[in-house]
């Protein structure tokens, strides 16, 4: 009989031993699992579990033709543990010194200095500690580092960061705004725009190992992070540098306090170019002051001055009161009477012995022709009609702090108002607000909202919103737009009062300013009164071209360029005029515009007709 | 025979036991061998999401130097540095604009050389500088 391969004893000692080890390891996954399983779970999770937050990336801002003049891209935030420098190192710290492009002595005395003093409020504690972390650079390219990190300089590390880059430095430096140090968009189409280019940060939840290194199998949710959208604008960048070249020339030959020009497109209103003097490098806009950084274009306003009669003489076309040749207004009398008062007429800076005409007015800019034209409409109608063209309104224009300017209803006004607004004083506009006034001509009558975001699209580049033109309301028909183009093209020729931005071969119109800037005086009483000065001035040109198929709206305003003036005056058809010209001209080039011709004979001709 | 059967039963016992043994010890493995890949198959995601990011810092680092070089004024600055001498063209010299319509004055030549009996009659296009004539 067999006994088997063991004896009885053996075999329960075996077994038992083996029953003995499972139950052992048994009670203890016990203990582990069940008994000490909510301490042992709060330690772990405290030890080794971690959220991880996965940076979204900020969409870009691009130019109408696709340049990227806002992005995001790393840099690295370089730094040293001084308590952690090896001697054998130092041989190497010349080269990082080099690489960091800071002073070898300045790099030596942060690695030396390894303790600083407790911050405590107790001024006679002397205790030290040790400094972990001291700053080296903060603006570290990717390439350096990875320079830095190949000398293997032990304790100098280095942490990522996203940061903004605005590769055209000052290029529309208004109107793209830029965003701080701490990740907040500060000004302009950044801070518009935040809610696109923002995007969504991401995160993950999983567990790190005993060198804080992430433990990736133990991912357990993860949400990616979303890319912001990168926004479009209707900016071109050439032609912006082109604005910014003349607005250098006009400040060099000028000196003036201020400038804006703003280019457009009259028919749908985007906004292809605006830029302001003085301005600022958005990659250092921690350098610029605060005035540097104002869009004068919408956040200032300045007394349009004659710009402003396209108001009166649109809205007597308008309103059938008058023609362009007739009835004529004698503008050689000083007073008027008007609602049974008599009232004293402006100045005008040449004397009409004959009568004129409404396109003698606007040829000639006659500022008491503009007040007769005013006085035909009558206060009410006159009002109407210039909140019809936008002014003493928002214009709806995005960014830049957009001020309404002033322009009081007529129960406000003063016997002398309805004779002074007509010339564009008493009344205060943003210089945007005057462009797309002048704008309303350009596009048959309708005044349009100023827009700067042409589209939105998603990260891979998909259009995902398409912004179009917005008509706010209509001014004035289309005939007495079109008359009103034709009228202004009388101001850019040999008869007008800027025949210096007539463009050989092209239909420019437009209308030249040159407003008195109120000064603060002391009058007889001792008393600080705002009187119009002599000697400052705003020169300012607004027109726009082809006059009969308008593509283009121009404004030139500067202001305070009188000193560098002949005669201490700068007149808008010397300042502001030759600006619109050089400006028009380049464009003219840069965007193929083609003269208006008419042509001749049809083009029947093609299908053998006869001529 | 009592004893017979009962040493059958411990062995039979014993071999269930180390069937049991060899089997958990097998899912055991089989469990640390399947932990092992997912760590490694995570560690090797990560290792490429790392590389991705690093990739995608590069790309944006490139973006941003081309979008800088091609400004405006650093193109101005190279067309200086580098001599190129390149220019807009002169408005009024250098470009040439015809006003005459291009597609009537090819349908007339058509039309008169389908029916000109002299095919010498049929003009030549001529372009006059600055648009005169």
């Amino acid at each position: 009989m067999s006994k088997g391969f063991a004896s009885n004893y053996r075999i329960v000692v075996l077994a038992a031993g083996i029953f003995l080890c499972f139950g052992g390891v048994g009670v203890r996954l016990l203990f582990l699992h069940v008994i000490d399983r909510d301490q042992l779970v709060r330690y772990i999770d405290k030890a080794r579990r971690q959220v991880i937050e996965e940076k979204a990336r900020r969409g870009d801002i691009l130019d109408a033709r696709g340049n990227v003049l806002a992005t995001s891209h790393t840099l690295v935030v370089v730094g040293v543990d001084p308590q952690m420098l090896r001697k054998e190192d130092e041989t190497k710290w010349p080269a990082l010194a080099s690489l960091l492009n800071l002073p070898l002595a300045e790099l030596k005395k942060t690695f030396s200095t390894k303790t600083r003093p407790t911050q405590a409020d107790d001024d006679s504690s002397d205790a030290e500690v040790d400094i972990r972390w001291a700053k080296l650079s903060e603006d570290i390219t990717e390439k350096t580092y990875e320079s830095i990190t190949a000398l293997g300089v032990k304790g100098v590390y280095g942490e990522r960061t996203y940061r903004r880059a605005y590769p055209h430095n000052q290029l529309a430096a208004h109107v793209i705004g830029f965003v701080n140090k701490e990740g907040a968009p500060a000004s302009g189409i950044e801070h518009f725009a935040d809610f696109y280019l923002r995007g969504q940060d991401g995160w993950r939840e999983s567990e790190k190992d005993g060198r804080q290194r992430e433990l990736a199998q133990f991912r357990t949710r993860e949400v990616p992070a979303t890319d912001g959208y990168s926004v479009v604008l209707s900016i071109d960048s050439a032609i912006q540098h082109i604005v910014e070249c003349e607005l250098d020339e006009l400040a060099k030959k000028y000196s003036p306090e201020k400038m804006t020009i703003i280019v457009s497109d009259p028919h749908t209103g985007f906004i292809l170019a605006m830029g302001n003097y003085p301005t600022f490098n958005l990659n250092e806009y921690s350098k610029a002051d605060l005035a540097a950084q104002r869009n004068i274009a919408v956040a200032d306003m300045y007394e349009p001055g004659s710009t402003f009669k396209i108001v009166a003489a649109s809205g007597a076309l308008n309103d059938g009161l008058v023609t362009p040749e007739s009835p004529r207004f004698d503008c050689s009398v000083d007073r008027i009477d008007y609602k049974g008062k008599t009232r004293g007429l402006p100045r005008e800076d040449h004397h009409f012995a004959a009568p004129l005409n409404t396109a003698e007015i606007i040829g000639h800019s006659s500022n008491r022709g503009a007040a007769q034209l005013a006085m035909l409409l009558g206060d009410e109608r006159f009002y109407n009609y210039a909140r019809a063209f936008g002014f003493g309104q928002l214009t709806g224009f995005p960014v830049g702090g957009e001020i309404d300017g002033q322009m009081a209803p007529p129960a406000r006004w003063d016997g002398l108002t309805i004779t002074r607004m007509p010339m564009g004083q008493s009344v205060a506009a943003t210089p945007i607000q005057m462009h797309m006034a002048m704008s309303v001509v350009a596009s048959g009558g309708l005044l349009m909202r100023p827009q700067i975001i042409r589209e939105v699209r998603d990260a891979k580049g998909e259009r995902v919103y398409r912004f179009d033109g917005v008509s706010r309301s209509r001014a004035i028909s289309e005939h007495t737009a079109e008359t009103m183009a034709y009228l202004l093209m009388r101001v850019a020729s040999s008869e007008g009062t800027a025949p210096e931005a007539a463009i050989p071969g092209f239909q420019v119109a437009g209308k030249t300013g040159t407003a008195q800037k109120l000064v603060p005086v002391m009058d007889s009483k001792g008393r600080t009164v705002l009187r119009y000065s002599e000697k400052d001035h705003v020169a300012s040109f607004v027109g726009f071209f082809p006059a009969s198929r308008p593509q283009i709206a121009i404004t030139v305003i500067v202001d305070g360029a009188d000193a560098r003036c002949p005669g201490g005056v700068a007149y808008g058809a010397k300042v502001a005029a030759p600006s619109f010209k050089r400006i028009g001209e380049q464009l003219i080039q840069y965007l193929d515009i083609k003269p208006v011709t008419e042509l001749r004979q049809p083009l029947l001709v093609m299908g053998g007709a006869k001529l | 025979m009592i004893k017979t059967d009962h040493h059958a039963f411990v062995n039979q016992l014993l071999v269930y036991a180390l069937v049991m043994i060899s089997f958990t010890g097998s899912i055991g493995l089989g469990t640390v061998w399947m932990r092992n890949q997912i760590a490694l198959t995570a560690n090797s995601i990560k290792t490429l999401e790392t590389r991705t990011a690093e990739v995608e810092r590069h790309i944006a680092e490139t973006t941003t130097m081309i979008a800088s070089e091609q400004s405006p004024d650093e193109l101005i600055r190279r067309n200086a540095e580098w001599r190129l001498g390149l220019v807009a063209p002169d408005f009024r010299t250098q470009i040439v604009r015809i006003n005459e319509n291009p597609e009537q004055r090819l349908a007339a030549k058509r039309n008169r050389e389908i029916f000109a009996v002299d095919p010498a009659a049929a003009r030549p296009v001529k372009f006059v500088m600055g648009g005169e004539r």
